[in-house]
């Protein structure tokens, strides 16, 4: 059987896609809604953000969540590309893959300096 | 033989933009494949949070400032949307991608949904409460 190098952004799609359904509607009402509203004010606050940051296993989860998450979605904005019309296909994976890329190696300078 | 046949195959016009427009279905497919965008959108707002928390306190005022402002807000609101469609659509495949076998049968698909929904509201409670508290 022809090996195929489909099986790895599909896996990180499949794995990303099943970490942000569960993670990222709750996560934007913490981060984001929460806030704009007035509410969560405690927690976002620097010394309790940056105190729960300091630990590695919460470092981890938001290396997977955010790594996971990026390469699911420039998996499926490829697709997007197809369906919208656009032909080049090889183009269009290597600027987003390459976009995934950066931001996966921005995410780990980030934690690593936190 | 010396007659040749030309082949005239039927091939039903489809505009390449927006073929999805011609059926429900095709838009609901279009809905949680669109929903990337705005996962890709806030997985770019998190990586600049965390060079903002990385960079002190200056800089983490300034970027949830940021955050709270009001087209940060609609933008929030319009992902939150695309990610309760993503995350729902999500879920109703799960069955289809992971067939469990008990025995001489498979689990049923409901019975996997659903305890996919009751992971979620279980994780998304524990959040909300550790937000609260802290």
């Amino acid at each position: 059987m022809a090996r195929s190098a489909k099986a790895v952004p599909w896996f990180l799609f499949a794995a990303g896609g099943t970490i942000t359904a569960f993670v990222l509607p709750v996560l934007l009402l913490v981060t984001n809604i929460g806030p704009a509203l007035g509410l969560f004010q405690g927690a976002m606050n620097y010394e309790t953000m940056s105190g729960f940051m300091s630990w590695w296993v919460v470092k981890l989860a938001i290396l997977g969540i955010v790594v996971l998450g990026l390469w699911h979605a420039a998996h499926r904005l490829r697709i997007c590309a197809h369906d919208f019309g656009i032909r080049a296909d090889s183009a269009v994976a290597v600027v987003l893959y390459g976009l995934a890329t950066i931001g996966t190696l921005a995410t780990v300078v980030a934690l690593l300096s936190i | 033989m010396s007659e040749t046949t030309v082949r005239k195959p039927y091939k039903r016009q489809m505009s390449r933009t927006t073929w999805f427009m011609t059926h429900a279905r095709f838009k609901s497919y279009m809905l949680h494949e669109v929903s990337s965008i705005f996962v890709a959108l806030y997985m770019a707002l998190l990586i600049a949070g965390l060079f903002a928390l990385a960079n002190g306190p200056d800089a983490w005022a300034g970027w949830l400032a940021f955050v709270k402002s009001v087209p940060v807000l609609i933008l929030s609101l319009i992902a939150f949307g695309f990610f309760v469609i993503h995350t729902t659509s999500w879920f109703k495949a799960v069955p289809q991608a992971m067939r469990i076998q008990q025995g001489e049968h498979f689990v049923p698909g409901k019975l996997i949904i659903g305890g996919h929904y009751v992971a979620l509201g279980a994780f998304s409670l524990f959040v909300l409460i550790l937000a609260g508290v802290a």
